[in-house]
């Protein structure tokens, strides 16, 4: 046995009087209150990855507010004698290895031979139309589809999990079997299905994303809440005489409300991933109304010729999903009160 | 507490069953359970785990509708009320304390917020003034001070937040308070701090408890009567002290065998009686019911043994 | 008596987004051949966080070992690397986990999990192997173990699964043991009978034990050495009877007080009043001095050493010095202070010098 005790100073016979030992301070707390939020917005803003993913979805949002109203270009204004022209941008343009100057891959000036004197910043497509609004407008179609589609999802899919998991026996069993059977439905299907009864467009294709869309939403809640509504905190509250109302109102969602938000992260970029396929495959905007996925789709089939036609947009729709993702997982990250003290 | 008023019953549980559907098969948590507690004591419910005496806690206070019996409060039945206004008055009357201090408190409300549910549910504040002015008064009845209430649960330590939900319970008056394992999660320094604050609290409001556990020393400490439970019935019931100077059921002797004490020498001579429930079943497949034996002192016993009981006491 | 385990002024942290928290700080302690010791303390008095550290098992990142030695046969484990930790784990120094639900694998047959140590450790082949297995679910008092040996562990109860987890434990004769709260999940008669095997396992294979638990009565009943943990040090330790019949610390006065004990019904426990400190931020002096009723204005300044009461009694407190005030224990630690004739306590210095 040995102990660390350098020296001892003396000791004085004072030292050894007893001490005033405040017993209200043995109940006390120290530091800031920190609710269950302040917390996590302190956590999420020590995450990197999640603070940059917030910076390129306001960036991203912005540019697809005002983007189209930057230049004078509409984006269904057509003129073949500047179609297919290359991204060139003022200052830029001289930074040779950007590819910003309105050369082609084949080495040719397009600008000076079909003498326009415009700067096109994303380039024109094939029928000579900005490439810079249309982006931005595709991007402004894709982001309303893909928030409207995870809005009604979280409307539908919080009720409908929140009521079968709170009721619970028959009205549980009932509930679950109809998910059971429009998931076992391929919704790829469904969706197809559901444009081709109605008009191909933004609410057909928003109506489509939410068809389905809800089931995963649901399941997450009615989870949540199974779990939930056995806790002592919410029988305490049940003992005290609560409705249900208050028990649904005051303790559970409030708990649930986190994984509920970071569902809708993770939703919103399936979404826009989901609309640009089908735009992909052909059921998606009809033209002259863009969106990412049929502008890709659009410049997909002049890929190696005219690049920047599909570069643009991918670039964005990829930026929109990292940056959604980001945000979702380091939301995630703040919400987790396993990683709480 | 000697003071048990004049043994005026203030709870009466008559046959109380508690079936539950697992799948196809049905089980028997609670079985025919039959005992009262009287006005101002502390009736101990002991067993292990899976006894069903946290069910029987829950099922008093109309957490599970009972599959059959009845469970008479103030001499009013409880299972039988229907009406919401009836079932509020009820609610301000039985309170109770769970046993997770992690688990029993909403952890995205204030201290405040949780104290006040019942005040709010039942209205008792006329205006926020008044419900703080409450608030900070139970916070300093269980022992914590004012600058407590705007603080969240994950801020307290499992003893605080066990205070906390005394304070909530108390909030609303209750007469009867049903503690169900409000020990069993804390440490044995805190368990002192619980234990000693609801026999204060006993002693200035006449609070009446039913106190759900498995740690017997500390049941023997807090209880004036005690029911020992095994696979959802009483097998012996009487006072707390009787019970433990002379244990008739080879199930209590068998309990109170097990317990540790903290006493090396003791230890070192204890010794174990074994229980099994197999071999003790009655040889007749007569079923054994809770007979009185002293006063005070019943047990579950066969006719037989009945009579060997009287012969001997 | 042989040590053969000795922990030297162990430090160990966990990094946490709140700060370091000082989990354990300095503690020193040592196991003869043969014998339990029991380190008894609250949750978060680093009783659990020095086990680990013994069996190399700390999580890294969040925590580390700051400082100190685990001294065993000769070796620092707090040097090891992990592929020289995992041939003394599990044969050397084994360990005993509180939750026998969720320490076995639910897939694998009790038999196979049993096995996979001697196999390991032992290279014994499978059929050789297989009949050890049985032979040790014989020896934990399972019945039939020839069949219960390919059963899984739901098959099991809560107790018998605890002797399962035993069995495998001891499967490679361990010198060490490590019991980290293994009966706090039982019901108390389940308790007795795991308590019983282990007290009868030991007296077989002569393994020590370390038997880690925050309930008195079960060190009572196991124990042949205490040291008593709070706020990551051991503030008192000695054989069972002495702390048991003649404790020092205040803290140790306050945890055998909260104990009812079958003849105290009238009068009060001795509550520690508050709860245990913040380890991120220690309090300077003594820990313990703002739950204790007995504090001096030099534990709010100065940690105590310790103080040696006898050759196995050691104490941090500074009640124990000479020039402080005689105080008298709780009306609930006098009675159980047998006239155990103690000597003038000494103070330890750090060479082990005793002066004072």
């Amino acid at each position: 046995m040995s102990m660390r005790q350098e020296q001892l100073p003396d000791l004085t016979d004072d030292m050894f009087q007893p001490a005033d030992i405040d017993s209200s301070k043995n109940e006390e707390i120290a530091g800031e209150s920190t609710g269950f939020w302040k917390d996590a917005w302190r956590r999420l803003r020590k995450n990197l990855g999640a603070i940059i993913g917030i910076v390129i979805i306001v960036v991203l949002s912005l540019l697809a507010i005002f983007g189209p109203m930057m230049n004078e270009y509409s984006y269904h204004e057509q003129d073949l004698m500047r179609a297919k022209l290359p991204a060139k941008v003022p200052g830029l343009e001289n930074v040779g290895f950007l590819g910003l100057n309105g050369v082609d891959i084949r080495g040719v000036d397009q600008y000076e031979a079909k003498g326009v004197d415009e700067y096109f910043w994303f380039g024109t497509d094939e029928f000579g139309r900005d490439q810079w609004t249309r982006v931005w407008q595709g991007t402004r179609i894709s982001l309303f589809i893909a928030l409207a589609a995870a809005f009604i999802d979280f409307v539908i899919g919080v009720a409908y999990g929140g009521i079968s998991a709170f009721y619970g026996g028959r009205v549980d069993n009932i509930l679950q079997r109809i998910i059971e059977v429009l998931v076992g439905i391929p919704n790829l299907i469904l969706i197809i299905l559901f444009i081709l009864i109605f008009e191909p467009g933004i609410l057909s294709i928003i109506l489509a994303l939410a068809v389905t869309g809800w089931i995963g939403m649901a399941r997450i809640v009615r989870g949540q809440v199974l779990k939930l509504k056995n806790q002592e905190f919410v029988l305490a509250s049940r003992t005290l005489g609560a409705s249900d109302g208050r028990v649904i109102g005051r303790h559970l969602i409030p708990n649930v409300l986190g994984q509920i938000i970071i569902t809708t992260m993770f939703t919103i970029p399936n979404a826009i991933f989901f609309e640009a396929f089908l735009s992909f495959i052909g059921l998606g905007i009809r033209p002259p109304e863009a969106s990412l996925g049929s502008i890709i789709n659009n410049g997909f089939s002049s890929l190696q010729i005219y690049p920047h036609l599909v570069l643009y947009p991918s670039i964005v729709i990829s930026l929109l999903m990292i940056a959604f993702n980001l945000v979702g997982d380091g939301l995630r990250d703040a919400f987790d009160p396993k990683l709480r003290k | 507490m000697v003071s048990v008023m004049a043994n005026e019953k203030l709870l009466e549980i008559k046959n109380l069953k508690q079936h539950f559907k697992v799948g196809k098969s049905v089980v028997k948590a609670v079985d025919g359970l039959t005992f009262d507690i009287y006005k101002g004591e502390t009736f101990g419910l002991v067993g292990e785990s899976g006894c069903g005496k946290s069910t029987t806690g829950r099922t008093i206070i109309r957490l599970y509708d009972a599959t059959d019996g009845e469970v008479i409060f103030d001499g009013e039945n409880v299972h039988g009320k229907k009406n919401a206004k009836e079932l509020k008055k009820f609610n301000r009357k039985m309170q109770m304390i769970f046993q997770d201090p992690y688990a029993s408190l909403n952890p995205r409300m204030t201290v405040a917020d949780i104290i006040a549910e019942g005040i709010d549910i039942h209205g008792l504040a006329k205006n926020k003034e008044e419900r703080m002015a409450r608030v900070h008064e139970l916070l300093e009845t269980v022992g914590l001070n004012k600058e407590h209430a705007n603080r969240y649960p994950h801020e307290f330590s499992g003893g605080q937040r066990q205070r906390i939900g005394i304070a909530r319970a108390l909030a609303v008056d209750p007469e009867f308070i049903i503690a169900d394992e409000p020990i069993s999660a804390l440490d044995v320094s805190i368990q002192a701090q619980v234990v000693n604050l609801m026999k204060k609290l006993q002693r200035e409001k006449g609070l009446t408890y039913l106190f759900i556990a498995h740690d017997l020393s500390m049941v023997k400490y807090i209880s004036d009567r005690i029911g020992v439970m095994y696979q959802g019935e009483i097998v012996e019931l009487a006072d707390s002290d009787e019970l433990y100077a002379d244990p008739l059921h080879p199930y209590t002797q068998s309990l109170l065998s097990a317990i540790p004490l903290p006493d090396p020498e003791y230890e070192r001579s204890r010794t174990r009686k074994l229980y099994d429930s197999e071999d003790y079943a009655p040889k007749s497949g007569e079923k054994r019911v809770l007979r009185e034996v002293k006063k005070g002192h019943w047990v579950a016993c066969t006719e037989e043994e009945y009579e060997q009981f009287m012969a001997t006491v | 008596m042989e040590k053969i385990l000795e922990v030297k002024d162990l430090h160990v942290s966990f990094d946490t987004f709140g700060g370091e928290v000082k989990a354990v700080r300095g503690v020193n302690l040592h196991l003869e051949k043969g014998e339990t010791l029991a380190i008894v303390g609250e949750s978060g008095s680093g009783k659990s966080v020095t086990s680990k550290a013994i069996m190399g098992l700390i999580p890294n990142p969040p925590g580390r070992i700051k400082e100190g030695e685990i001294l065993f046969g000769g070796k620092d484990l707090a040097k090891m690397s992990e592929k020289e930790l995992q041939s003394i784990r599990g044969s050397e120094i084994s360990m005993i986990f509180q939750d026998p639900m969720t320490s076995l694998n639910p897939t694998m047959t009790v038999g196979k999990q049993i096995m996979e140590g001697l196999i390991k450790h032992q290279r014994l082949s499978k059929t050789e192997a297989k009949s050890r297995a049985i032979e040790l679910l014989k020896l934990v008092g399972i019945p039939n173990p020839d069949t219960r040996v390919s059963q899984y562990p739901h098959q099991f109860s809560g107790g018998m699964r605890q002797r399962v987890v035993i069995a495998i434990a001891l499967a490679c004769n361990p010198r060490i043991l490590i019991a980290d709260e293994p009966t706090t999940a039982l019901d108390v008669t389940i308790q007795a009978q795991i308590l019983e095997l282990l007290r009868d396992l030991q007296e077989k294979m002569g393994t020590s034990i370390i038997f880690i638990t925050h309930d008195l009565g079960v060190v009572a009943n196991i124990a042949d050495r205490v040291a008593v943990m709070y706020a990551g040090k051991i503030v008192e330790t000695g054989t069972v009877d002495e702390i048991f019949y003649n404790p020092q610390h205040p803290y140790t006065w306050g945890l055998l007080g909260s104990m009812p004990s079958l003849d105290t019904s009238e009068e009060e426990l001795i509550a520690i009043p508050g709860s245990p400190p913040d380890l991120t931020d220690p309090p300077k002096g003594d820990a313990f001095a703002p739950r204790n009723p007995y504090a001096m204005k030099i534990d709010t300044e100065l940690e105590p050493p310790l103080f040696k009461i006898s050759d196995t009694h050691y104490a941090a407190t500074w009640l124990l010095h000479e020039k402080a005030p005689k105080v008298e224990p709780p009306e609930a630690i006098k009675k159980r202070m047998k006239g155990m004739a103690s000597s003038k306590p000494t103070m330890v210095t750090k060479d082990g010098e005793r002066n004072g």
